[in-house]
């Protein structure tokens, strides 16, 4: 599996909270060659890995398909888009943004940018009801095509930095679920220690939601959330961070189960996978949440790919962590035939 | 002249560094006119007409854009950069770019990075950020990669397409004033009435300084400048907070921050567009500037007037303008430089 070209196309498919549709289904497309059987259930892709039985603890490797966007919720009379956010946006960098505005079709826009004459001096953020989105097209026009409700993307495309490190929208969380994909690459030829599902989920950055019935359906012993956490730039607290191209960060919370957390660090030590500790002092604000408290309960621990500028159309990630990830992934749950 | 704007806007020029566009606008004009550089890089061209008039007409507009230039490089290999010429921090955050190592010519791919917003306090979330507490990522794992790469004084520039945004409009960087020099250019390559000097002007974004050499050099009577200016007609702004309308036509003021025009040419901007059937506007507040600002007190004094494209969001990498009010300002221009000899 390539991972890069997986990953750019899973970044190009667009997938908003609610929306994730093109996404999922290109999810789906690709886990499908794992699992023959996956299917979208109310919205999550949810796959069985190999021969499930009786004797093998569950366990499941969720990653989030949705991703943070806006929302339209009003066309004025002088056809601008009203929107609300999907997600946790930074709405410091909404200005003068290219978006994709999924309608009947896809249609660009530029969110509104307030020109300084009309700030007098101000640096106060617009709040998101104040803000709108252009289309250089008028209201008549728009209502053939957009109507409240309809999702909206930021319109940038996938680039290559220097060395192993890209950028592009949506890497949180596609690219967990390209290392859950590499993991299951490997693991092909190989015997599991556990009956392995895997959900990639929707609505994560609505508050866990798709996590929340997956988790449900599914009902594991076990899950490791796959996603994102912050890496290191100069700005950010060093001690809250991981670094980018050091390996997964293993989570460590009062809402992890301790015990996992160290089977995995073992696992990585032991298979000489670098790693990184991503210690927590409470909830974790990822799928691990949902899984932990399911049911009766299971023993949860998140595995986390380092990402700057989280939830903005420029994150950046490091390959080498996906790939990382999806090794240490393997290692874990794979066991020599 | 849309296939020419698009070519003009996709080639990078922050002020300082016009090489590449000074090298496209020469290879679009080679052969209509005469042309030197000037010693801090504008072009100043000069094309024959049907008659030598008695006072001389200076056209111009500008080459440079807004963009960055790299001012260090820190420990964990990303960049601090200072923004040349007027960029809102609020649309520098969350782009992308691309940084030009200035000796090799070689491009890198980079990202304006700031800290996570959920890693903000609730009073930062809510502010602009400073420029200075944003970066330029290349991707370098540390200092010494980045410096294999960059230097400070290297630019960066805005990355964007150019794309038709609706059926009217245009979505691309650079609009100002790429718009202007497609107007020129594309006018050069008619047969003119009268001789007239053309003038493609470096460094008007870090304050007008192209333009004061080249009106010097150029020594003219009259100057008509051709602009890109800030279209406020957006959502929640209100009569005359709007200043000028995307669809309104060509925008001649009667006074901005850096001119009050010359009266005569004023009024016959409006005279040529309503005899013609021209939709025009003005500014309905007295904002922005523009290389006239110099021009018009060059030497002794040159009757000056501007006419601008409207575009909303100028100085970002997601200028909007509507195609027709570039047409129409051809127009007008066109027709400008043919009467103005008859003042």
């Amino acid at each position: 599996m390539n991972i890069k070209e997986t990953l750019f196309a899973l970044c190009s498919a667009d997938g908003a909270s609610g929306s994730e549709s093109p996404a999922a289904q290109l999810a789906l497309d690709l886990l499908r060659e794992y699992c023959p059987d996956a299917e979208i259930v109310s919205g999550n892709v949810i796959g069985r890995f190999g021969v499930h039985t009786e004797d093998k603890p569950s366990l499941v490797l969720d990653a989030h398909i949705d991703q943070v966007g806006m929302i339209v919720t009003h066309i004025t009379d002088e056809g601008f888009i009203k929107v609300s956010n999907l997600g946790g946006l930074d709405l410091r960098l909404l200005p003068a943004q290219p978006v994709t505005v999924h309608g009947k079709r896809d249609i660009k826009g530029v969110v509104c940018s307030v020109p300084p004459h009309l700030l007098s001096g101000s640096a106060e953020v617009l709040p998101i009801a104040d803000t709108a989105v252009d289309t250089g097209m008028s209201k008549s026009e728009l209502e053939e095509i957009i109507a409240p409700g309809d999702p909206i993307t930021f319109d940038v495309p996938c680039r290559e930095l220097l060395g192993s490190r890209v950028t592009a929208h949506a890497l949180d969380d596609r690219s967990g679920v390209a290392a859950i994909l590499y993991a299951l690459s490997l693991l092909r030829e190989m015997e599991t220690a556990f009956n392995v599902t895997v959900i990639f989920s929707t609505q994560e950055e609505l508050g866990e939601r798709g996590a929340k019935i997956g988790a449900f359906t599914v009902d594991p012993d076990y899950a490791i959330a796959v996603d994102v956490s912050f890496a290191y730039a100069i700005g950010e607290k060093e001690n809250k961070c991981g670094k980018l191209g050091k390996g997964p960060m293993i989570g460590i919370s009062p809402c992890l189960d301790r015990e996992l957390s160290q089977e995995l660090i073992a696992c990585a030590s032991a298979g000489d996978i670098p790693y990184q500790v991503e210690v927590m002092e409470g909830l974790t604000s990822t799928n691990a949440d949902r899984y932990s408290v399911n049911r009766e309960g299971a023993k949860v621990c998140t595995v986390s790919i380092p990402l700057r500028n989280m939830h903005t159309p420029v994150e950046v990630i490091d390959l080498a962590d996906v790939e990382l990830t999806g090794e240490l992934l393997a290692a874990f749950i794979g066991r020599e035939v | 002249m849309k296939e020419l704007l698009r070519e003009l806007c996709l080639t990078d020029g922050v002020s300082g560094g016009e090489k590449d566009i000074r090298e496209l606008i020469i290879e679009k004009v080679r052969g209509v006119c005469e042309y030197r550089t000037d010693p801090l890089g504008s072009l100043i061209c000069f094309k024959k007409g049907r008659k030598s008039p008695a006072k001389k007409l200076m056209v111009c507009a500008h080459m440079d854009e807004v963009g960055f230039i790299i001012t260090s490089v820190r420990s964990d290999g990303t960049l601090t950069f200072g923004t040349v010429g007027g960029i809102d921090p609020s649309v520098i955050i969350g782009r992308q770019v691309v940084v030009c190592n200035y000796v090799s010519g070689k491009r890198y791919n980079g990202v304006i990075g700031s800290t996570a917003v959920h890693n903000l306090s609730k009073e930062e979330r809510e502010k602009s950020p400073r420029t200075d507490s944003l970066y330029i990522d290349i991707g370098a794992a540390d200092k010494e990669e980045a410096e294999k790469y960059v230097s400070p004084g290297d630019n960066a520039f805005f990355t964007s397409g150019f794309s038709e945004l609706g059926e009217r409009r245009i979505l691309s960087k650079a609009l100002d004033d790429r718009c202007g020099c497609a107007m020129m250019i594309q006018l050069m390559h008619e047969e003119l009435e009268y001789d007239t000097y053309f003038v493609f002007n470096v460094q008007e974004e870090i304050g007008l300084r192209g333009s004061q050499a080249s009106a010097y050099s150029v020594d003219p009577d009259f100057a008509i400048v051709l602009e890109c200016t800030t279209a406020a007609d957006i959502d929640g702004a209100e009569g005359a907070k709007k200043v000028c309308s995307l669809g309104g036509g060509p925008v001649v003021s009667f006074m901005d921050r850096t001119t009050l025009y010359d009266k005569e040419l004023y009024c016959l901007a409006f005279d040529i567009a309503r005899e013609n059937s021209l939709p025009c506007q003005t500014k309905s507040m007295v904002a922005g500037g523009n290389d006239a600002g110099s021009i018009h007190v060059s030497r002794g004094g040159v009757r000056t007037l501007t006419v601008s494209v409207p575009c909303r969001y100028l100085h970002s990498a997601s200028g909007v303008i509507e195609y027709a009010d570039m047409e129409n300002s051809y127009k007008l221009v066109r027709l400008l430089t043919e009467r103005i000899h008859t003042l």
